[in-house]
């Protein structure tokens, strides 16, 4: 998605450093210090986590915390909201898997 | 015996408009205040806030860096990306379990603010929907559009203001509709309760709710008419089509948000056959309002009342901002879901409160207290922002509650 | 009006058929409902949903309590690492 540059009210953002990450092993470029989330908002990443038993594909949903539909992994990290966790340079992140049926110890309806 | 040593006088949960506010007057007073929040930088929700205002911008950043400064020249630590998990009373003093380890204070407000409230539509998991708070983050805040075209779903105070702050920032909309009809929606999903709900916001919209205003307030007391003046594809509040007797049906994608299927209804919200239509759109905000998140004061053993005007479940406090928990104080948000002029209000009067009990304004703290008292009715009498009318009313009947609980006879 | 496959609890979820199916079953409050479906139980421990969960349980029953204790709130109340919580024990 299009970043803001220069807000019409809130003005331009003070200067960030430019940096490399990967998301699923593709190579990416976002700004030292902003949210992982907003990162992979504008390379156009919507899908940043695949629910733990169905599989189906989540989002950014609150951004602030609230709901962890944001999670992902981290190398190091381990798991992370990702709408609170500052990138950083030479970051691995993918994103939260769906996991065997066995690890989530539930029969689906 | 306690091992822990005491970190501060005072420790505040939050670093929005209530916290910042409550931590400059304890500052003031002397107190040794730290200030906690989860987000990566101070300022809480005023971050990515502003509105016109007498033909002027009232923007929710520069207010938070004075406020921010003013802390920094104080001495007040202001401690991000640490989120609470706990706090537990021992010894006389605050245990506040962080991310970052314990801290300890012997006395702790609680500046929380508020979470969002969902409108669940069809379809409301996929990748692109978002709550409206989210989009007003990723733009206002983080300066990453929440996508190329979106639609707002939901008719309220919260969902009108950010629409307006989306559409400034030069985010595409398609569009404000209603929420689907049913148990969750209920009266949200009726033009004519959305009518009356934006009449009472027309100092926000300049000249279309305005004009429509005088056509439609004799109207509003008959049901069903609403619609007649209504044009099919909406009027336009600022540069958004403002959709009043249009719903949003279904949210539709495989593994992202691609379109959302709108409908036509009548005055009591029932799909007008053969109205259906697809919308594409790649991101959809959901705007259901604002409930206290005051999981922390539950957490301390605080007990709460039920006042749907005020956002819903409420931690009980005193006009004065205490809870009848020892030592925890509450301001902002988490008390009930108001402006932020009224938080900041809330905060300097939970700081007057906090300075009066630990006792650094020595003979004149019942005065300063009262004072404090009367600039947040003063500042709630004059918001711009009405949440809901019956505020001042709901709150009293807390306070009078208060009184009959914890001072009859005392 | 939302199909009875939409999900009302988005972490666990829980659709509308299966509280209809819980309600039927004898659960007729909001904690009774939690307790059955799971809804309000997962990773955002109730922020998002509980609102829905109390609104459609009240539509169903009127009478029950607007308690919130109903859906209580127990720490840890932000999802921590047991390494943190090993520290905040220390």
């Amino acid at each position: 998605m299009e970043r803001i540059n220069d807000h019409p009210i809130l003005g331009k953002k003070t200067q960030r450093d430019s940096v490399n990450f990967s998301f699923n092993g593709k190579p990416m470029a976002g700004y030292r210090g902003e949210p992982i989330a907003a990162a992979l908002l504008a390379a156009g990443i919507r899908t940043l986590r695949k629910h733990e038993e169905s599989g189906n594909s989540r989002g950014i949903y609150c951004a602030i915390g609230h709901c962890m539909e944001c999670r992902l992994q981290v190398q190091g990290k381990g798991i992370v909201r990702s709408c609170l966790t500052p990138l950083e340079e030479g970051m691995q992140i993918s994103e939260g898997l769906q996991l065997p049926n066995e690890i989530t110890g539930r029969k689906r309806p | 015996m306690s091992r822990q040593s005491q970190n501060s006088d005072l420790m505040i949960v939050g670093a929005g408009p209530a916290g910042l506010s409550a931590a400059i007057v304890a500052s003031g007073n002397g107190l040794k205040v730290t200030v906690i929040d989860e987000f990566l930088e101070p300022g809480g929700r005023m971050l990515g806030q502003f509105h016109e205002e007498h033909g002027r911008w009232w923007v929710g950043k520069r207010i938070a860096e004075q406020l921010i400064e003013t802390c920094g020249k104080q001495g007040v630590s202001i401690r991000c990306g640490l989120s609470v998990y706990g706090l537990l009373k021992s010894d006389g003093l605050w245990e506040v379990s962080t991310s970052e380890g314990r801290l300890s204070a012997p006395r702790v407000l609680l500046a929380t603010g508020a979470a969002e409230v969902p409108v669940p539509a069809d379809g409301w998991t996929l990748p692109g929907v978002m709550s409206i708070g989210a989009a007003q983050v990723m733009s206002n805040v983080h300066y990453v559009k929440p996508g190329n075209r979106g639609l707002i779903i939901g008719m309220n105070v919260l969902g009108m203001a950010i629409a307006r702050e989306l559409s400034v920032s030069g985010v595409s909309l398609a569009g404000i509709v209603l929420p689907p009809a049913g148990t969750f929606a209920g009266s949200s999903a009726l033009p004519k309760e959305c009518l009356r709900l934006l009449m009472g916001l027309s100092h926000l919209a300049p000249s279309p709710v305005l004009r429509l205003g005088g056509r439609v307030a004799g109207a509003l007391g008959m049901a069903g008419l609403v619609s007649k003046f209504f044009p099919r594809r909406g009027i336009k509040l600022w540069d958004i089509p403002l959709m009043l007797r249009t719903a949003a049906i279904r949210i539709n994608g495989t593994d992202r948000v691609e379109s959302v299927t709108l409908a036509d209804v009548n005055g009591a919200g029932e799909i007008l056959p053969g109205s259906e239509r697809e919308v594409p759109v790649d991101f959809v905000a959901l705007a259901g309002g604002l409930y206290p998140l005051a999981e922390l004061a539950a957490v301390a053993g605080c007990p709460f009342l039920y006042t749907p005007e005020l956002g819903g479940h409420l931690p009980f406090h005193s006009e004065r901002m205490q809870t009848p928990v020892e030592g925890l104080f509450v301001a902002g948000n988490i008390t009930g879901v108001e402006s932020a002029l009224v938080a900041m209000a809330q905060g300097r009067l939970a700081g007057a409160s906090i300075s009066h009990e630990a006792g650094a304004y020595g003979v004149d703290g019942e005065r300063h207290v009262a004072d404090a008292v009367e600039e947040v009715h003063r500042v709630r009498s004059s918001a711009l922002i009405q949440f809901h009318p019956d505020i001042p009313e709901v709150r009293k009947k807390i306070y009078q509650l208060w009184q009959a609980t914890y001072q009859a006879g005392g | 009006m939302n199909s009875p496959s939409m999900f009302v609890c988005r972490c666990e979820e829980v659709t509308l058929t299966q509280l209809e199916e819980a309600y039927e079953s004898g659960c007729h409050t909001s904690r009774q409902l939690k307790m059955k479906t799971r809804a309000t139980m997962g990773a955002c421990q109730g922020r998002v949903c509980r609102h829905l969960l109390e609104t459609w349980t009240h539509s169903r029953n009127p009478d029950a309590p607007r308690d919130s204790e109903l859906l209580s709130v127990r720490p840890p109340i932000r999802p921590i690492t047991f390494g943190q919580l090993a520290k905040g024990e220390a």
